[in-house]
């Protein structure tokens, strides 16, 4: 599984696919003070990526991928 | 203050410059493409920067403000009058809101209001000229330019080189994760990509209860260092979502982004107290240096080959810190342009809210001073301006009733003349009436009336700098802050300048400053009086003569002689220091200018002359009057350097 709630933090990990946008998108909407730890996500749907943006929860940890990081965190 | 908030405001400040420069370029050429270019990437990049800070009615005018310019680029049209005094209105809105934030760390309560009112001026023109700009040549989408800039921007703050890129667009079908695709994944597989972005397709994204999971309402742009040709065939299964052109960097580098390329790359933004304390350890060198001259005469009497060596040593010493003090000075050095910035800005509102019409025209602010000066001047010249405004300018009416253009011509010229820089302020507006002046210095008890009436006209006009002297009728808001011309006289005369007024009436007023171009080091003179010595700033000495004691008058109470023809006050520096000055034959003084006149400053002798650092009074001593700081001498004593014409007030 590679959306993974663990207390206060949403870790995303190696690849997310687009179904997991739903689940990544509930559980911000319920609780929107969780904050995101990317440092292991390795590739990511659009349709993930667009929750992340239109929510703005706070990135914790960017992925390790230079491009990927870079449009997660410019917002 | 917050680093990032700081950098704001400064950097904000040099947009808002560079964009009220390129405004008064379009007053001039109403469609010259390189004003417009350059006010377009200052307005895009201080809206970026105020997004950073949620400054949203500030975000709200500069977007307007953006696609106004981004329509005028790309259509090639002019800007209208009344559009460009709506980027002018915009720009000083924010210039005005760059202050409340660095004062009050917020915007105002009425800027949400202020920002409607000013993107409606921006709407009622747009609606007006959109449909006669000529149409567009360029081939793809309308805000081409703008997608490629912004990427352009970033991939600027990565990478430096220059060379040919692609930017690609790739909107994908709102149904596309439907069928499986993955326009991310499609987008990173372009070859040697440099920057990738996902915008919201349409404008923003959607609100949190709004948002489809599996709708795709992103927009992808990119950059890549491959050509054209190489990532139209990595988008070749989207092609028709997808656009691609070529950027070329050197063009762009070359032609629309020199100052941008400039700055980010060579420039450096030091802290001023950091400069300041270079400076410090110059002054403290130069002292160092200047004690060997006395080490040098001690070694004269014990080995003339060794004294000879240490004056090479000096003499070498001394080149080498003259070429540090260049240095150091040149970078204290600022252009004038930045400590003025606000002053159009300033002298539209002043003009506007007493119902003048003004131009004002700033030439030679390209100047470097020291920054010390630069920022020194700006208080005086506004207040210089404010005169100039609400006193010299005439209503628009009675300006064309006596024949003149409606708008009051105010130019500020700055020139350089050797170690000074002259700022000269003109209007023609209605000039000073020196029988005015007398009146009102015998009314306000300043001079009697016979000694009014002996008043040449030129001195009659020096009234004006005299404590306690303003002429308006009626004290207006903008004037009567109860800072006269005597305080601009006391700003130039502490940043060892002179301040000189000619006026014709009906004509105008011209104000000439001079002012030193370097305040790091001063050129001292130094001389004995009674029982100590003290420095006198060469600039304030205007020669010293000598002549013989029975050449002296007795002038009431007073003693004057004769210069050149004209009859000068003597007044005896021991005796102003409260010291007895022991009685010579022949009569040594200094003559300085003090409140526009001569006056002879007697003392005991004159002494060496040099370089100092003069370190500004602090504490007790910065109480003195007359005393404008110390420096340390080469044997370690320390040295009063005086202000003559406080001294003298």
């Amino acid at each position: 599984m590679s959306v993974r709630l663990e207390g206060d933090l949403i870790f995303l990990e190696g690849r997310c696919t687009a179904e997991e946008s739903e689940m990544l998108l509930i559980a911000l909407r319920d609780r929107p003070g969780l904050a995101i730890d990317a440092s292991g996500l390795t590739r990511a749907h659009l349709a993930v990526v667009q929750v992340l943006l239109a929510l703005k929860p706070e990135i914790r940890l960017p992925p390790a991928d230079r491009i990927l990081a870079e449009i997660i965190m410019d917002q | 203050m917050d680093e990032l908030l700081e950098q704001f405001l400064l950097e904000g400040r040099d947009l808002v410059a560079q964009a009220s420069a390129d405004f008064v370029a379009l007053g001039q050429r109403a469609d010259d493409a390189v004003a417009i270019d350059s006010a377009f990437r200052a307005i895009h990049t201080l809206k970026g920067s105020v997004a950073i800070f949620a400054l949203h009615p500030a975000e709200r005018i500069l977007h307007a403000a953006e696609d106004l310019l981004e329509r005028a680029k790309k259509s090639g049209a002019a800007i209208e009058p009344d559009a460009l005094a709506a980027l002018v209105a915009c720009i000083d809105r924010i210039d005005h809101w760059i202050d409340d934030i660095e004062r009050d760390g917020s915007l105002p309560e009425d800027a949400a209001s202020v920002s409607d009112r000013l993107v409606a001026a921006f709407l009622t023109h747009s609606r007006d000229t959109m449909p006669s700009s000529p149409a567009s040549a360029a081939p793809a989408s309308p805000d081409e330019s703008a997608w490629t800039m912004a990427l352009l921007e970033r991939q600027e703050a990565a990478h430096d080189g220059a060379r040919a890129l692609a930017a690609f667009r790739y909107t994908p079908d709102p149904d596309c994760f439907f069928r499986g695709e993955d326009p991310l994944a499609i987008a990173m597989a372009v070859p040697e990509i440099l920057v990738l972005s996902v915008r919201p397709a349409g404008g923003a994204w959607p609100a949190h209860d709004a948002i489809e999971p599996f709708a795709c309402t992103s927009i992808l742009e990119g950059l890549s260092a491959a050509d054209v040709e190489t990532v139209r065939g990595a988008l070749r299964l989207v092609h028709d979502q997808a656009t691609v052109t070529a950027v070329d960097t050197r063009r762009d580098s070359g032609a629309a982004l020199p100052e941008r390329d400039g700055k980010s790359a060579d420039m450096l933004r030091v802290s001023a107290a950091r400069v300041d304390a270079l400076a410090d350890g110059l002054g403290e060198l130069i002292v160092a240096v200047n004690a060997m001259a006395g080490l040098a005469e001690t070694a004269n009497g014990v080995d003339r080959v060794l004294a000879a060596n240490v004056r090479a040593v000096q003499a070498g010493l001394e080149k080498v810190t003259g070429r540090l003090h260049r240095d150091v000075s040149a970078v204290r050095a600022v252009s004038l342009e930045s400590a003025l910035r606000r002053l159009p800005r300033l002298v539209r509102e002043i003009a506007e809210s007493l119902g003048k019409q003004v131009r004002l025209t700033i030439e030679g602010e390209e100047l470097e001073v020291d920054k010390q000066i630069a920022d020194a001047m700006f208080e005086p010249l506004l207040h210089l301006l404010r005169n100039a405004i609400d006193h010299g300018a005439e209503p628009p009416e009675q300006r064309l009733a006596s024949g003149k253009v409606v708008e009051c011509l105010i130019s500020l010229r700055f020139k350089r003349a050797g170690d000074s820089v002259m700022a000269i302020l003109s209007d023609d507006g209605r000039g000073i009436d020196p029988a005015r002046i007398r009146e009102v210095a015998v009314e306000r008890g300043l001079r009697n009336r016979d000694e009014a009436e002996a008043l040449s006209d030129a001195a009659a006009l020096r009234l004006i700098f005299v404590p306690g002297f303003s002429t308006a009728e009626t004290v207006t808001s903008v004037s009567g802050r109860g800072v006269g011309m005597d305080a601009v006289q006391a700003v130039i005369e502490r940043l060892r300048g002179t301040i000189d007024v000619e006026s014709a009436l009906g004509a105008g007023t011209t104000f000439r400053m001079r002012l030193p171009v370097s305040a790091l080091t001063t050129r001292l003179l130094v001389v004995e009086a009674g029982s100590g010595r003290y420095g006198i700033a060469l600039d304030q000495i205007l020669e010293t003569v000598r002549i013989e004691n029975d050449a002296l008058k007795a002038v009431g109470s007073g003693q004057a002689c004769v210069l050149r023809g004209r009859t000068v006050p003597v007044v005896s520096l021991g005796a102003l220091l409260g010291d007895d000055a022991p009685d010579h034959p022949v009569a040594r003084m200094l003559v300085t200018q003090a409140a526009g006149d001569r006056v002879a400053v007697r003392v005991d002798r004159f002494s060496e002359r040099l370089d100092a650092f003069v370190r500004p009074s602090a504490g007790l001593l910065a109480s003195v009057p007359g005393v404008t700081g110390s420096t340390l001498m080469g044997d370690g004593s320390v040295l009063l350097v005086l202000d003559l014409p406080e001294l003298l007030a």
